[in-house]
């Protein structure tokens, strides 16, 4: 890794990463059939998810 | 230039160092940090950053003014009128700064770029609205490794949030026992049961505080490779997880005060006109404290008069209302602040502090401390003497409300304890203040038997 590690990731963190992505993607990769499947019975005037957050 | 001009709190990243010059505050990037500082600028990041609010603007010099070897470029970032940290925030504040933190670290990685540190300690707040600071923790971008940052941020974002969420406390002086974010495995434990059971926590806490014992090295599983969509995967359900959480509003101790206070006949509208009419009087005021500031109501007074106010209250609730408020009604003047004046912040970290205490860092031209005294002379046993140095160490302009015994909110404080307060009368009030202050003026407000000084702080 290029980045000057000044802080400790922890041990364990990337490994935790790795496997959280891992549940996340199948998670998400539902969540958005469900989405989809939503959007085709309901109007789509929902704003975008991607507002800043203040 | 002298090493004491170094703004301590920037000793960890050897990237670059903060300063002060000529009472402005300069950063230096460091030759070793050439490369991503150019990247930064040169990918769209710091403007794109800049563009949304997010980043702290900063203008490029021409010449150092440090001249120290190391040294590439001197930036002088926006000045910002007052330092804040963690332990004096209230929970919407933090979560706000959490959100942004996570914001960031999307944009940063459709530009290239990487979080290198997810700190609350790289967000301030100005005009109203939190802002990264620190233009050092910007990193290049490697698809295959995962977040360097993300037990940091879990530590010292997620974990608070998640505890004052569950626990229903305001848990700010957290920040003060573990100014590194509060241990995974310490969260977990306190984190109810039923917290496992829910996706997001499970992952950014349970397992995540599970697998960090032992001592395996950081970058150890090299054979794992990461990617883009698994990042911003993380990043989505950390924002789901931290979006929902919230501070269970309870009834405190001062919510209501004013409500209450407005029955008592003209009591508030008098003070008001006493206090507008003080400060219409008095030339140069931009800064102001107001003490014990409740909902804010004397806070926008000041912030109405063109006034920089920091809204001090010890109450975490009022301060988090106030919070919700600026946000809703776009104030920009007013920095609300969770402050115990009985405790205020003290200077933390190695040696001479890496960051400084409340007193260090609070020097207004004006403060505020309307019906406060009695809750630290009577309320938590302060003497005057000392009441007053701490309002002089913090401003240089006082108005001070002067709350008699006969008052019955100070009946109502000795009821049921004995009254040891003998020096609790009006005279050794001004003889205390005296030492370091000038009364000015002083008028009764209204028929509440209460007083209010205005003061002026003697030349040293």
């Amino acid at each position: 890794m290029h980045i000057l590690l000044y802080i400790d990731p922890g041990s364990g963190s990337y490994l935790v990463q790795i496997i959280a992505a891992a549940a996340l993607g199948v998670a998400f990769f539902f969540r958005n059939i469900k989405n989809y499947i939503k959007a085709l019975f309901t109007r789509s005037d929902k704003k975008p998810k991607d507002n800043p957050p203040v | 230039m002298p090493s004491d001009s170094v703004i301590p709190s920037s000793f960890r990243d050897p990237s670059g160092f903060v300063f002060t010059h000529e009472g402005i505050v300069y950063r230096q990037v460091n030759l070793s940090y050439k490369a991503e500082y150019d990247r930064l600028m040169e990918s769209g990041c710091y403007s794109s950053l800049v563009q949304k609010g997010w980043l702290l603007p900063h203008e490029e010099l021409n010449n150092s003014i440090s001249h120290t070897h190391e040294g590439y470029i001197t930036l002088r970032p926006e000045q910002l009128p007052f330092i804040s940290f963690p332990y004096e925030w209230s929970f919407d504040m933090l979560k706000d700064a959490a959100l942004l933190t996570l914001s960031i670290q999307k944009e940063c990685i459709h530009h290239g770029m990487v979080l290198k540190d997810a700190t609350p300690y790289n967000i301030q707040w100005h005009k109203g609205k939190p802002v990264f600071i620190d233009s050092l923790s910007f990193a290049t971008y490697d698809e295959a490794e995962p977040w360097v940052a993300y037990r940091q941020f879990c530590e010292s974002f997620a974990a608070p949030l998640l505890l004052m969420h569950h626990k229903k406390y305001p848990l700010h002086p957290l920040f003060l026992a573990w100014p590194d974010g509060i241990p995974l495995p310490l969260t977990r434990s306190l984190l109810p049961f039923k917290t496992r059971f829910s996706l997001h926590t499970y992952l950014h806490i349970h397992l995540h505080a599970k697998m960090s014992g032992g001592n395996k090295p950081a970058s150890g599983n090299k054979t794992a490779r990461f990617s883009k969509q698994k990042m911003l995967n993380l990043i989505s359900s950390l924002e789901t997880m931290i979006a929902k959480l919230q501070l269970a509003p309870q009834k405190s101790t001062w919510s209501g005060y004013y409500d209450e206070a407005a029955q008592r006949d003209d009591y508030l509208p008098a003070k008001k006109a006493l206090v507008q009419d003080w400060i219409s009087k008095l030339t140069s005021i931009h800064t102001a404290i107001d003490l014990g500031a409740n909902d804010g109501a004397f806070s926008r007074l000041l912030a109405s008069q063109q006034i920089f106010t920091i809204a001090a209250d010890f109450d975490p609730f009022c301060i988090n209302h106030l919070y919700q408020a600026i946000k809703t009604e776009k104030l920009s003047g007013i920095h609300p602040l969770v402050m115990d004046l009985s405790n205020p912040s003290p200077a933390i970290g190695p040696y001479k502090g890496e960051r400084d205490s409340f007193i260090q860092r609070t020097h207004t031209d004006l403060g505020l401390a309307l019906a406060l005294i009695h809750h630290l002379a009577i309320g938590k046993n302060i003497p005057f003497h000392k009441i007053a140095a701490l309002m002089a160490a913090a401003c240089h302009t006082l108005i001070i409300e002067f709350v008699p015994k006969a008052d019955e909110k100070v009946k109502l404080m000795l009821q049921g304890r004995e009254d040891i307060f003998t020096d609790y009368h009006e005279a050794a009030f001004e003889n205390a203040f005296s030492a370091y202050f000038t009364i000015v003026e002083k008028a009764p407000v209204a028929q509440s038997g209460r007083t209010l000084y205005l003061m002026q702080k003697n030349a040293d």
